[in-house]
Order: C-alpha cells, then sequence, then structure tokens
C-alpha cells in the first residue's frame, strides 16, 4: 500500500469520526485489474477499503450532483476533480461549506484501452502494478512493460494542472507542469488540417457514438436534468445512431461545455467505442483562454464569460 | 457429425458461403473488433481471443431500424430482407443470446424482421479455448462451447477446426468437408473440457429468483447503485438487452425504432411526467431484476448469458458478478 493510499484512510476516517463530513468519496480497487471502484464511504473503519493509484478514471465530483442536497461531501481530488468542484459551486450546484475537498497528487490516469486491447485480441491482463514510471502488466502468458506516458491517457498527458487547487487539505506537494506541457497540440493538430479533412475526422470519430451517453454521464459538468438529446416535444435532434443524430450530440455536447470543461478526459475514458472528443472540449477551452483569457474551474467565484451578463451591457458588439 | 476445415482452407469455403449468403464475421481492421460483412479485402479475423465489444444482436435488431416510409399520406412498408446469411464466428454467448430472445420476438408476437432474419440465418459458432477473466457464462447455464442457438460449432484445433455439426443446415454448410478423425475428435473435446474447467464460477444461481424477490424493497439497491452512472453502456452492449423506443423521425418521413435502455431516466418517463422509475435505484434494481428475476419467470432462463461485455466495459466497473454475489450474502444477512 502507498503512502498516499494510506494518509486518505487515515483523514477520511478522521472526518467522518469527527462528524465533518457524512461521507467521503473515493476509490477502492475494482473488481477487474487496470480498474478501480468509486466508493462511497460512511463509517470510519470502512476507509480501510478506500485505494488511490493511476487506473482511477472516474472524475468523482461528477457524484456531486447526484447525492442528496443535504448531504456532507469529503471527497478526493485531483487536479481535474477539484476544477470540476469549483465550476459546480460557480454554477450553484453545491454549497462550498457543504464539501471537504481533500487534494490528492496526481501522476496521471492510465488509459485502460491502451492496455487492455490486447485482451481482445491475444492475450488477457491477470494483473497490474506500477514501479516508478513503469506500468507492468501480468499477462497470461507472459508480462509487459510499458513507460507510463506510452499509457497515459492523452487528456492526462496534456494537463497543465495536476496540483489541486483551493483544498481544504493538501495530501503533497507536487509542482505545476503548466509551463512545461504543449495544452493546444491536439487543438493545433486538428485545426491546421483543410476543411474536408478536419470534417472527415470529425465524422469518422462521431459515427462510431452507439448513444449510450455514457461521455455524458460521466462528465462532472454535464449535470442538466433534462438533457437536449433526451427532449422529445419539440425533438432538437435525430434520435438515431445516423450520421445527422451522431454529429449533432457530439457537437452540441461540446458547446454547451463552452467555458466549462475542466479537461479531465473522463469523457473519453467511458466511451465504450473509445471515440475521441476532448478536441472539440479543448479548442473551445483553447478559445476561452484566447479571447476572455479565463480558464474553467479555477476558483469557486469565476464567472464563465458565457454565463456573465451585467444590466448596463452596451451590446456593443450587435450592428 | 463431425468434419475437419483446415485455416488454409476457410477462405474457400467462405468464398463458396459467399455465393449464396451474405458472410458476416469479426473483423479486426486495428481498431475495435467488430462483427462485418466480408467483402473483397475484409478478412475473418477469428483468431481473435475475446468477443467483439458492439454484439452482434445487432445483426438481428438493428440500434436503429426504419419501421416505415410515408409517402404523402401512405405509409410504405420496408421490405423484410430476403438473402440468405451465414454469421460465422459467434461465441456461444451470443449465439445462446439469440436463442433467449426468440423467446422475445420469435414466439406469440412475433416481430416480423426478427422472424425474418432468423430463419434466413446461419450461425457458425466457434468455442472459446481460452475464455477471458471476465467471462462467466459456465456460471448462468451455459459454457464455452454451447453449441444451442448455432448450427455448427468450431474448435480451434491448432492449424485446423473440428466442426460440430448441429442442424441440417449445418451440415450443408460444410458439404464436401472431410470426416474428423477419431483423434481430431478427442483433441477436441480435450480442448472444451479444459477451457470449461478453466473458468471461474464467480456465483450461484440456485434459487437467485426469489433471493432477489426477497430484496426488491431492501436499501441493497441504493447501495448498489451508488456508483452507477447511468449511462447505457451495460444495456447496449449486452447481447439479451433487446429493449427499444419507437420514434417518429417526422423530418426523415420515417418511424424508426432505437434501441432503449432500462438505466436512462426517460426510459419510463410517462407522457403526464410521472416516472414509476424515478431514481437510479429503481433503474439498476430493473436492469438485474430483469435479467436474474423477471427473464426467468417469463421464459424459464437466466436472461444473461455471461458474455462478460457490461463487466468489462463499465465505466465505473459496477460488476454484475459482484451484485449477484452480494445480493446473496445481503439475503442472508
Amino acid at each position: 500500500m502507498g503512502e498516499l493510499t494510506q494518509a486518505i484512510r487515515e483523514h477520511a476516517a478522521r472526518l467522518l469520526q469527527e462528524g465533518r463530513v457524512d461521507v467521503v468519496i473515493g476509490f477502492k480497487t475494482g473488481t477487474v485489474p487496470l480498474r478501480a471502484q468509486p466508493a462511497f464511504i460512511t463509517e470510519p473503519e470502512q476507509a480501510a477499503e478506500l485505494v488511490h493509484n493511476s487506473f482511477c478514471q472516474n472524475n468523482l465530483a461528477s457524484y456531486l450532483t447526484r447525492r442528496p442536497d443535504t448531504e456532507r461531501i469529503g471527497i478526493i481530488c485531483r487536479g481535474c476533480e477539484s476544477r470540476a468542484v469549483h465550476v459546480l459551486v460557480s454554477e450553484h450546484q453545491h454549497d462550498r461549506e457543504g464539501l471537504y475537498v481533500i487534494g490528492v497528487p496526481c501522476a496521471g490516469i492510465i488509459d485502460r484501452h491502451k492496455i487492455e486491447r490486447q485482451g481482445e485480441l491475444d492475450l488477457e491482463t491477470v494483473e497490474v502494478w506500477e514501479e516508478g514510471e513503469e506500468v507492468i502488466v501480468a499477462l497470461d502468458d507472459g508480462e509487459q512493460r510499458y513507460a507510463r506516458a506510452e499509457v497515459l491517457d492523452d487528456a492526462c498527458l496534456r494537463c497543465a494542472h495536476p496540483q489541486p487547487t483551493d483544498a481544504d487539505l493538501l495530501l503533497a506537494d507536487l509542482p505545476d507542469n503548466g509551463a512545461s506541457v504543449d495544452r493546444w497540440a491536439a487543438v493545433d493538430a486538428f485545426e491546421s488540417l483543410p476543411p474536408a479533412e478536419r470534417f472527415a475526422r470529425f465524422a469518422q470519430e462521431a459515427e462510431r457514438c452507439i448513444r449510450c451517453y455514457a461521455c455524458r454521464e460521466a462528465c462532472p459538468t454535464c449535470y442538466c436534468t433534462e438533457c437536449f438529446v433526451d427532449h422529445n416535444n419539440p425533438r432538437w435532434c435525430e434520435s438515431m445512431v445516423t450520421a445527422g443524430g451522431t454529429h449533432a450530440w457530439h457537437v452540441i455536447r461540446a458547446f454547451h461545455q463552452a467555458g466549462r470543461c475542466v479537461s479531465c478526459g473522463a469523457c473519453e475514458r467511458a466511451c465504450p467505442m473509445e471515440i475521441k472528443m476532448t478536441y472539440l472540449t479543448d479548442k473551445l477551452n483553447y478559445d476561452m483562454a484566447q479571447q476572455y483569457g479565463f480558464e474553467p474551474g479555477m476558483s469557486d467565484d469565476a464567472t464563465p464569460p458565457f454565463a456573465a451578463f451585467t444590466l448596463d451591457d452596451a451590446d456593443r458588439f450587435v450592428r | 457429425m463431425h468434419k475437419i476445415v483446415t485455416k488454409k482452407g476457410l477462405p474457400t469455403l467462405i468464398e463458396a458461403w459467399q455465393r449464396q449468403a451474405v458472410v458476416y464475421a469479426p473483423v479486426h481492421n486495428g481498431g475495435i473488433p467488430e462483427f462485418q460483412r466480408l467483402g473483397r479485402g475484409t478478412q475473418a479475423a477469428l483468431y481473435l481471443r475475446g468477443n467483439t465489444r458492439y454484439p452482434p444482436k445487432s445483426l438481428f435488431i438493428s440500434q436503429s431500424e426504419t419501421m416505415f416510409y410515408a409517402q404523402g399520406t401512405a405509409l410504405e412498408q420496408v421490405p423484410l430482407p430476403t438473402a440468405p446469411r451465414v454469421i460465422l464466428g459467434v461465441r456461444a454467448c451470443d449465439a445462446r443470446a439469440t436463442q433467449l430472445l426468440d423467446g422475445v420476438f420469435g414466439t406469440d408476437s412475433s416481430d416480423p424482421s426478427w422472424v425474418r432474419k432468423r430463419e434466413r440465418t446461419a450461425l457458425v459458432g466457434l468455442g472459446c479455448t481460452k475464455p477471458g477473466a471476465t467471462c462467466f457464462c459456465s456460471a448462468v447455464g451455459s459454457g464455452p462451447f454451447d453449441a444451442r442457438g448455432v448450427d455448427v460449432m468450431l474448435t480451434d484445433l491448432g492449424d485446423a477446426y473440428l466442426a460440430e455439426v448441429q442442424t441440417d443446415e449445418g451440415e450443408t454448410l460444410l458439404e464436401g468437408m472431410p470426416v474428423a478423425t477419431q483423434a481430431q475428435v478427442e483433441a477436441a473435446h480435450q480442448l472444451q473440457e479444459a477451457a470449461a474447467s478453466s473458468m471461474e464460477i464467480p456465483f450461484e444461481t440456485e434459487g437467485i429468483r426469489d433471493v432477489l424477490y426477497g430484496l426488491f424493497s431492501s436499501s441493497f439497491w441504493y447501495e448498489v447503485q451508488q456508483s452507477c452512472l447511468g449511462c447505457g453502456v451495460c444495456t447496449f452492449l449486452c447481447p439479451t438487452c433487446h429493449c427499444f423506443d419507437i420514434v417518429d423521425e417526422v423530418q426523415r418521413r420515417e418511424r424508426v425504432r432505437n434501441w432503449d435502455s432500462c438505466m436512462f431516466r426517460i426510459y419510463s418517463q410517462e407522457a403526464s411526467g410521472y416516472n414509476p422509475r424515478p431514481t437510479n435505484v429503481e433503474r439498476t434494481r430493473q436492469r438485474i431484476m430483469h435479467k436474474y428475476a423477471y427473464f426467468v419467470e417469463n421464459h424459464g432462463e437466466i436472461g444473461c448469458t455471461g458474455c462478460g461485455r457490461c463487466v468489462r466495459n463499465c465505466p465505473v466497473d459496477l460488476d454484475i458478478r459482484q451484485v449477484i454475489r452480494d445480493a446473496r450474502s445481503w439475503a442472508e444477512e
């Protein structure tokens, strides 16, 4: 057991013991290799179930809007999860007072699809563990070693702020690597393509969609009670898995994230068809940064540019 | 009757089938392996160890299916398919699922499209010599070489397949293939037994229906569903989930049916606004109980074939094997 897991267990047990929170949301060991399960700990003695490693693929902040309003929640947060918490607080989805943010360092999430594919083709993963910068996969016939960067989730490779912001408790320090990563590489690569190729790339991804909405449900900032796609009178987009239906879903889903996406990549990790979609939300984030100097989720009181209005707005942009 | 199909000879056999029928098989083009129509340049990827991620049920009830077109005030029926089909490389769990769904679509109030596609389709099964870690067919009354529902069951012998003929249709498909030797049959049976005994039984199914009925109003379901995101991965990838929603696509002038999922909030939302399954608790209970209680009630069999897709692909690792195990221990307490 790692030091971090140990610290998480101790603090979770303490917070429950002291009555500071009603539940601690973290992760526990999964039933299959490469996986972890979100865990909801309500008794101090259950805290021993908590673990933390690079296989914790979900954004735990997505549970905040699913829990009872009255519950006081302790939540284990990496950088992206803390940003999602700030977005939810700034959008009045949760009172900050009812939350206790336990910040943890993050070395990135391992994209299980990069490893798991092997199991569908040939060899099954029996066990997997991390040794420093290496990920070791025991297969039912042999062993495979990966450098962490090879199997890291794309969103984590582009992550500028793995360090949690504004946590109530920070379990370890990690340098912010904002300056050292190329955040917009995927956006630049996509934008440099001629329009026809861009569309072809988009269509190739979107048309694999089976409309299970795992991307929406895994997203901490997708919390509408009724999603536009579920509205049936009038219907906003085609219901089918046709090009019309899947294109509309992917474009509109992304646009609803303008100034709100925390770039955690939970949508792509949840997708059973391995559809790339963060290049769309990253582009919106790029525009937010360039045009408004805004980055989603950096504090509790920042209003996203598209959610801001003033009564004396002169509307000078209208001609 | 046991026949032998060499791996070298398989493409020729497939070509022979293609003269009469459209042939589908798992195809791997570098992405996610899936069932595709074999044509020029697409090869059957029977070497794949695991199952396709997207279930072949889509070949019988496609995810979005047009029921009829509106032409002015007239309605134009979509003609039922006529071409015979062969689906090669179907795993036992998926073939079994198709058979279970015959009980839903193929009986009293039969579904013309389903029945027609079933009539015109031969299934050539491929047994699993190396079942995966998330497979549990043998726990739900089946097994890696369960031949119910297939016309032929193949066993991979290395350089050839032993083909166990199950039906007259299967016999026709293998016409002209050499008869297997006793040694080949024995070798195949050894592989089959080794595969079956390599599988762990993750839970007992004895009396599971009554265990779940007993838990119907229990807080068990609240506990189980806490991590569930309410997406449709488990149900859409499930080979036995078969719910659909009928939609009038007015702009296309079509009435279509799309797969639907009991895990979606709007699935049970009524026109009045009332929702009899208002939270994820009732919806999770519905999914599990449909397979392990209601299906047993209605069809006398468990409505899960243990393919493991829901286990493998759930975004939060909500493992149905664990749910059934936990239900049992919860009921005992």
